[in-house]
């Protein structure tokens, strides 16, 4: 980055200074060598200012330069060292050394319309540059940020490729929508919309964490901003890249659920303790049995990524264009699991006067993939299917007596079958939901979801005097989505039945668009740096429009003949529409930053927002930010401290605001759909009645955060970054549950609860050179308390997430705890003889579990009113990890390179709801191996029984939760840079190739697939689609 | 240079003009109408209306129904299904295990006052709807008949429930008190009795088929009557709604001659019925919202698992096995000609090689010809078939309106032989001879007549018979005659659960 601004600089003088030249020249020459350690350093730009003359230096550190005139000023500079000036006024040898630059103060950072050197930044901001990302074999950017910055809790929604993941800046910071803002090159895209995006186009990720940083964007910022800018060209050769990995994937785990004859021991001893009839006569001879998870696994998924890149320009204009293609399979049923991403880019600027400058940024994306359908659903699909299905019944079923058996469905029903005409086995036990997987997929093969994406800007900007520069940017994105699907009548099992096809296409469409003018204003003079910012936006989005259109009876049997082309009678056709009115957002902004030799900063702020989505009564908000910072090591009492090369005490507190809620929440709308059939027509009438009851005080969610920083780097090789904040939220908005006395349909939007979280961040790095190996080491570590202060006047707790068909939720948002904490029953052990639950009485000595057998959860009496009731139950866990972290691990030796990424949390619980309670005959994991079969044998893995009285396992309790900590090797890498002698021959100026492995291993006590899961509620397992194990290898070529 | 700089500021003022009119963020909503101008003219009104009829028909995703959980709850049926665990909230008011947080009472709780909310709705909304006074007078008389209809289901399941005659909005909604009985029981007498002054007395069948009218309001108003043992009043009601037994009343009302007439899937609306359910295959209803569908579920729900019709077999769909009839009813029927018309006895079509089927849980073997699906109606359309019956459920009909007036009369020391009279009509029609009126004799012909049509629970529990008949299946006399007020709504909320399920109500 740094140099690519130097090499623009360059140019911008090139004229000014010209006028000086001369006809004379001054031969140059030397070695630069670090200044560390002494050795050569290679490919350091050596430029002159003021002329268009630059050279690099060879593999031995060593420059030469023909310059022009009698004096010149020689600039070196190289990414990680500290440029340095020489003047030079006669020819000759002029040998130089560099410092590695770890304080990186000069580094630039994008902030709001702006860039700012790191050095006088008063915000917490977390840059992530595309030197960290090449080592990452991302599908999706938000993965990306995983353990690399502080304060961000990242979890994936699902290990099926290209699926997004849940980011949380600095914890939930309300109710309702947590998502940040993400701004690519000045465009605002909503969150699920970011996958168009390349990887290898991004030159660079900020996360505005705190208030003081995030008020610039404030009416959507209160769950933090981040800003994409993706890679523009220089000016100077054409560069070419090419990067390339391909690899195989697996399940990086598998489930320990029961054979066949350890399942039917078990079921036999559910059956008799319910007192019904043994199902299993002879488990013995049932052996292994069915693994239904290989059946549903890819142990080879093929993946890979293929990403060509050309920039270049003159002084005039500069361009990066980029092609990207990706393609993974998923894990997880294949044929039925993947995903394919084309990209393009184009960025360019032009320079059309000395002051008027013109550019634009475009991508465009295509995207298809194939879900395998629910994913962390206990209601069906191929993984809770594989876990639940017992492993009695045969993958397929080839006996031909049970095939032409009457009593089985075989024979009668359109059952699907394999390539051989058996037909794949259907549980006579697991039924619901629960279908043979294998058979699964045949119904869904070829469906498909797309997605094309045209998300840019243009922007002028125009300088008409010296430090006044006025900027215009038009951001729009232009979406295009839909999907096709083909059900073919199929006989899943007995309550999975289709008995006629059907064919759906939905195409829908989005344009959003934003228009931004700012100016700002930088005035130098002597010590004091003054600059403003006045800007004016608009904004609209949230404007969809889609239709659906269902076909059913086509004279087909298969997605690939599926056509709507088929004059299908009309009633046999389905179709629906819809359009948004959208989502309009209008605000003026101002900052003002000023710094004093850039010692000491100050900056203030003020942004006010006008929303559509909030009535008259309070329309617009205004949100003000302030910040100040002191640079301590320019102070004299530090200057030529030699352990303490930069310190900066920085603290600021702002508010943002937030108005995620649905359009025209504030109103009382009705809502039409209650039909009912009048006359003797057989043609129902459109019945409308007023949904949720109307809000017009409806207004905006304000977060508040004060943070103070602490920026420090030692002896140029550690650096270390502290941020402590408080961030307040009030008035959230949400949808409080009103009583269904009321007659609503749904519930009215309302400013309900007030939350806190607080926490600290810390990065530490540590640079260096041993011998011949760079190493660096990296980290970060963020702890995270969140804690719900007020839930609204006369409600004293929200329900959360629900389970299966248990009547209890399992989560629960309450003053005094952490939004949306597990709520269950707490457990006394296990009651190991009559003795025990004759024991458990209360105060009048009545029994407290008189129906308990042994065997049974002994449940604590919470309320102590003598019996196990509701209001026994308790806050038993936090979903949300209050521990992140992550580490990154660099060596360099020769020409070898390795990497490793670990990233983790710690702090959490999960729920590990796999198992449908409601399915008797659902498979066991190994664990139920230790249950109680008597005194002494178990003391938390109560008995096994069909009509379960006791609620051992309907009842939500801690038997369910398991700590959710994990450690991750992310990524380990190792890369080989072929020497330049042999590149060089094909014309290459680089070319490196790795192997790598992503997921390698997970430390975990969490007994499910992944530890892992994202969520609108995190750690909720109910069949969590794993994140994939790959093993890749990777080519980088540059020419 | 300053000439630019004018440009560019005229081009900034321009384009940001945009979002600088604050008629920017003044958007509407498209498609969607606001509260606030809504309830404009008649059509308005009278969508709203059918908004209140709706909640009549209403059938939740979890496929909880009247009939269904009543039926299940019943000694008539069990609840059946696919296994121990197929539809939680049914298995347990059916084997009475119900707990405040598992039964059928969330779904059962809400829809009645859904209902009743649309109908005070309407009823505020409408002396400001410019519209001829006569409509609005009708309108007004079904808003009232309907909310008293809501009411009545809800003080019969729940007892101690909050009495709502008005929208609530803001503070009221959590300041909201359970009610006595006794008033809940006088607001819906008084909206019958005012809807029966108010309501036509005969509808124009083709158009208006399916809405209540002046021998409706009477009907219910009987029902409720005779529910708080005002005998003498709930007879005189009746009498209006009977007319003279077997004869055709001043409403049109008179008993179809052949009584398996009345299931015939297209004899809507036909002279026997007083208030009818009215479905439609119209709707392409699918899995997407189940309570979306305007057809009527029961039919798959009760049909036999896994039937296959073999030759000559009947043409049921096979369903999903709910509502397996009872031995005892069964027992009760056998021998009387309404047999065939009330039950399928899958195990004799099995033995005749006619049909085979999957036995569900607590199977009898025993189904409801009634409402059971038939091929002839399976649904080609767009939607799912198993959504997509058209057969209607009578909620009253005149046998019903008949029996009652006898019980009535019989109970409360009326004119005896109008009461054999009615009685004996509805078993004349079948074929069956003559019975004295006796109390007994009616609860005999009420079940058989009546049986599968979601009369049972209610019946049993109002003769105090419920202990009795439901003694194997776990019924607690003086406890599951109600059932519990639903955990959820006690959350953040004054109300207090029933005493019979460890509140103080």
């Amino acid at each position: 980055m740094r140099n690519r601004i130097l090499h623009a600089f360059v140019f911008l003088c090139v004229w000014a200074v010209s006028l000086h030249a001369t006809a004379q020249t001054l031969q140059v020459k030397g070695r630069i060598t670090s200044a560390t350690d002494g050795s050569p350093l290679p490919g350091v730009t050596v430029s002159v200012q003021g002329r268009n003359t630059a050279t690099l230096s060879d593999e031995s550190g060593e420059y030469r330069l023909d310059i022009p005139g009698t004096s010149a000023t020689l600039l070196f500079s190289q990414v990680g060292m500290v440029p340095k000036e020489v003047m030079v006024r006669a020819g000759g040898v002029y040998d130089i050394t560099l410092e590695d630059d770890m304080t990186e103060l000069d580094q630039l950072v994008v902030v709001g319309y702006n860039t700012q050197k790191k050095s006088v930044v008063t915000g917490a901001i977390t840059s992530v540059k595309a030197s960290d990302l090449e080592t990452m074999p991302v599908t999706r950017l938000e993965q990306s940020l995983q353990g690399r910055t502080s304060g961000l809790t990242i979890a994936s929604n699902s290990g099926q490729p290209g699926s997004s993941a849940t980011i949380r800046v600095r914890g939930f910071t309300t109710f309702g929508n947590n998502n940040p803002l993400w701004v690519v090159d000045g465009v605002v895209v909503d969150a699920g919309g970011i996958s168009y995006l390349n990887q290898s186009d991004i030159e660079s990720i900020e996360v505005l964490k705190d208030a003081s940083s995030q008020a610039i964007y404030g009416a959507r910022a209160a769950a933090g901003v981040i800003l994409v800018t993706t890679k523009k060209g220089a000016s100077g050769g054409l560069k070419v890249n090419y990067n390339a990995f391909a690899g195989v994937s697996e399940p990086a785990r598998k489930l320990s659920l029961l054979n066949a004859r350890e399942y039917a021991t078990l079921r036999n001893e559910a059956a008799l303790a319910a007192g019904n009839a043994l199902p299993f006569s002879d488990p013995s001879a049932l052996g292994e049995g069915t693994d239904w998870q290989e059946a549903v696994f890819n142990r080879s998924a093929f993946r890979q990524n293929h990403e060509f890149s050309l920039s270049g320009g003159t002084e005039k204009s500069t361009f990066y264009s980029s092609f990207g293609y990706l393609s993974q399979e998923g894990v997880i049923t294949s044929q039925i699991s993947n995903y394919k991403r084309t990209n393009i880019r184009l960025n360019s600027e032009h320079k059309i006067t000395s002051w008027l400058k013109v550019g634009q940024n475009l991508g465009y994306s295509h995207e298809k993939s194939q879900g395998l359908g629910n994913t962390n659903s206990e209601f069906g699909g191929p993984l809770s299917s594989a876990i639940n299905l017992d492993p009695i019944t045969p993958l397929v079923e080839t006996d031909p007596a049970v095939i032409n058996s009457s009593g089985r469905p075989y024979s009668a029903n359109p059952v699907v079958r394999n390539a051989d005409g058996n037909p794949y086995g259907i549980s006579q036990y697991v039924t619901q939901e629960m279908t043979n997987p294998l058979a699964y997929i045949q119904t869904r093969l070829g469906n498909y979801g797309w997605s094309d994406n045209i998300v840019g800007n243009v922007y002028g900007e125009i300088t008409p005097i010296k430090g006044l520069r006025i900027r215009s940017t038009l951001g729009s994105k232009l979406s295009y989505w839909g999907n096709e699907s083909f059900s073919p009548i199929a006989y899943l099992n007995a309550v999975n039945v289709r008995s006629q096809n059907d064919f759906t296409r939905g195409t829908h469409r989005g344009f959003d668009w934003n228009l931004e003018n700012t100016i700002l204003y930088t005035k130098d003079f002597s010590d004091h740096s003054l600059t403003l910012l006045l800007g004016q936006g608009a904004y609209y989005d949230n404007r969809a429009r889609g239709i659906s259109v269902t076909y059913f009876g086509l004279p087909v049997d298969n997605f690939d003949d599926a056509s709507l082309n088929y004059n299908i009678p009309t009633d046999q056709r389905n179709s629906s529409g819809y359009e948004n009115a959208g989502h309009t957002v209008s605000s003026l902004f101002a900052r003002v930053n000023y710094n004093y030799q850039e010692k000491y900063m100050v900056e203030a702020l003020v942004r006010r927002d006008g929303s559509s989505r909030f009535g008259s009564n309070n329309k617009y908000g205004v949100f003000p930010s302030f910040s100040v910072g002191w640079l301590m090591s320019r102070e004299a009492f530090l200057q030529g401290n030699d352990y303490i090369k930069m310190l900066k005490l920085r603290g600021g507190y702002g508010v943002v605001g937030n108005d995620n809620i649905n359009d025209f929440a504030y109103l009382s709308t009705i809502g039409g759909g209650r039909n009912y059939t009048i006359g003797q027509t057989d043609m129902y009438t459109v019945g409308y009645s007023p949904n949720a009851p109307s809000n017009p005080d409806l207004k905006w969610e304000q977060t508040s955060q004060t943070n103070i920083g602490l920026e420090m780097n030692l002896l140029h090789k550690i650096s270390l970054t502290f941020d402590w904040f408080n961030k307040v939220t009030t008035g959230i908005l949400q949808y409080p549950r009103i009583p269904a006395y009321v007659g609503a349909i749904g519930n009215p939007a309302a400013n309900v609860a007030d939350m806190r979280n607080t926490g600290v961040e810390l990065e530490l790095g540590y640079n260096n050179r041993l011998g011949q190996v760079d190493f660096s080491v990296n980290g970060n570590v963020s702890y995270l308390k969140n804690e719900v202060t007020n839930i609204g006047a006369g409600v004293n707790f929200l329900d959360g997430a629900g389970f299966q068909a248990s009547s209890y939720s399992i989560t629960r948002t309450m003053t005094g705890q952490p939004y949306n904490s597990f709520y269950g029953f707490k457990t006394l052990g296990i009651f190991q003889n009559r003795a025990e639950i004759e024991a458990y009485t209360n105060s009048e000595g009545t029994l407290i579990q008189p129906n308990a057998q042994p065997g049974d959860f002994k449940w604590a009496d919470l309320d102590g009113n003598g019996t196990i009731d509701a209001s026994d139950r308790t806050f038993i866990g936090d979903p949300t990890p209050n521990w992140t972290f992550g580490f990154t691990v660099s060596a360099a030796w020769k020409n070898f390179d390795a990497t490793v990424f670990g990233q983790g949390v710690a702090g959490n619980k999960i729920f590990q709801g796999l198992r449908r309670l409601d399915i008797n005959n659902a498979n066991y994991s190994r664990k139920a191996l230790g249950r109680w079969t008597g005194e002494g044998s178990s003391d938390t893995y109560p008995r096994l029984s069909d009509n379960d009285p006791n609620r051992n396992f309907t009842n939500p309790s801690e038997f369910y939760l398991e700590d959710g900590s994990y450690l991750r090797f992310k990524t380990v890498q190792l890369g080989y840079t072929l020497p330049v002698s042999l590149t060089q021959k094909i014309g290459s100026q680089k070319t490196r190739l790795y192997v790598m492995a992503e997921n390698l291993l997970t430390f975990t006590r969490y007994s499910g697939f992944d530890p892992e899961i994202g969520g609108g509620i995190m750690s909720i397992d109910r069949g969590i689609y794993p994140q994939a194990r790959s093993f890749m290898l990777g080519l980088n070529v540059t020419f | 240079m300053k000439r630019y700089i004018n440009h560019f500021a005229f081009l900034l003022l321009f384009t940001g003009l945009a979002g600088c009119k604050d008629s920017f963020l003044e958007l509407q909503p498209r498609g969607t109408d606001l509260e606030s101008n809504y309830y404009k003219n008649r059509q308005e009104a009278y969508n709203g209306l059918v908004a209140i009829y709706d909640v009549l028909g209403y059938q939740a995703s979890n496929y909880t129904t009247k009939i269904l959980a009543t039926s299940a709850a019943s000694d008539d049926h069990y609840a059946g299904g696919g296994g121990s665990s197929d539809l939680p909230h049914l298995q347990a008011w059916s084997n009475y295990t119900l707990t405040p947080a598992v039964g059928p009472q969330a779904d059962l709780w809400y829809r009645n006052y859904m209902g009743i909310m649309r109908a005070n709705v309407l009823l505020q909304k409408l002396p400001d709807v410019p519209m001829s006074d006569n409509d609005k007078t009708r309108f007004a008389a079904e808003a009232k008949f309907l909310r008293a209809f809501f009411y009545f289901d809800l003080v019969r399941y729940f007892k101690n429930i909050p009495l709502i005659d008005k929208p609530l909005t803001g503070d009221e909604i959590y300041q909201t008190e359970q009610a006595s009985p006794a008033d809940v029981y006088a607001l819906i007498e008084k909206d019958l009795a005012e809807a029966a002054a108010e309501l036509p007395e005969r509808l124009a069948m083709e158009s208006e088929a399916g809405r209540a009218s002046q021998g409706t309001a009477k009907a219910l108003l009987g029902k409720v009557l005779l529910q708080q043992e005002k005998f003498t009043q709930a007879a005189q009601q009746l009498a209006d709604v009977n007319g003279e037994p077997g004869q055709t009343s001043r409403y049109g009302y008179r008993l179809l001659t052949q009584y398996g007439d009345l299931f015939k899937v297209d004899n809507k609306f036909n002279s026997e019925s007083v208030l009818e359910l009215s479905f439609t295959n119209t709707s392409v209803g699918d899995w997407g919202c189940i309570n979306c569908t305007e057809g009527n579920i029961l039919n798959i729900m009760i049909g036999p698992r896994g039937y296959s019709a073999g030759a000559s077999g009947p043409d049921y769909v096979s369903g999903w096995g709910f509502l397996p009839l009872t031995e005892s009813l069964v027992s009760a029927l056998q021998g009387d000609p309404r047999y065939p018309y009330t039950v399928v006895d899958m195990k004799k079509l099995e033995a005749e090689g006619k049909a085979s089927y999957t036995p569900g849980y607590m199977d009898t073997g025993y189904f409801l010809e009634k409402y059971a699906g038939r091929e002839a109606n399976r649904w080609k359309g767009a939607g799912t078939f198993e959504l997509n019956f058209p057969q209607n459920i009578y909620e009253i009909r005149l046998a019903d309106t008949y029996l009652m007036e006898a019980e009535a009369l019989v109970r409360g020391g009326g004119n005896t032989s109008r009461a054999a009279a009615l009685l004996n009509a509805v078993r004349t029609r079948v074929g069956l001879p003559a019975v004295a009126a006796t109390f007994d004799n009616i609860k005999k012909e009420r079940r058989l007549e009546l049986a599968g049509e979601g009369q049972r629970w209610f019946d049993i529990v109002r003769w105090g018979d419920a202990a009795t008949n439901l003694s194997d299946r776990g019924f607690v006399a003086g406890k599951h005659e109600v059932l519990p007020i639903p955990l959820l709504e006690l959350d953040n909320t004054r109300l207090e659960q029933n005493k019979e399920y460890g509140g103080t109500k």
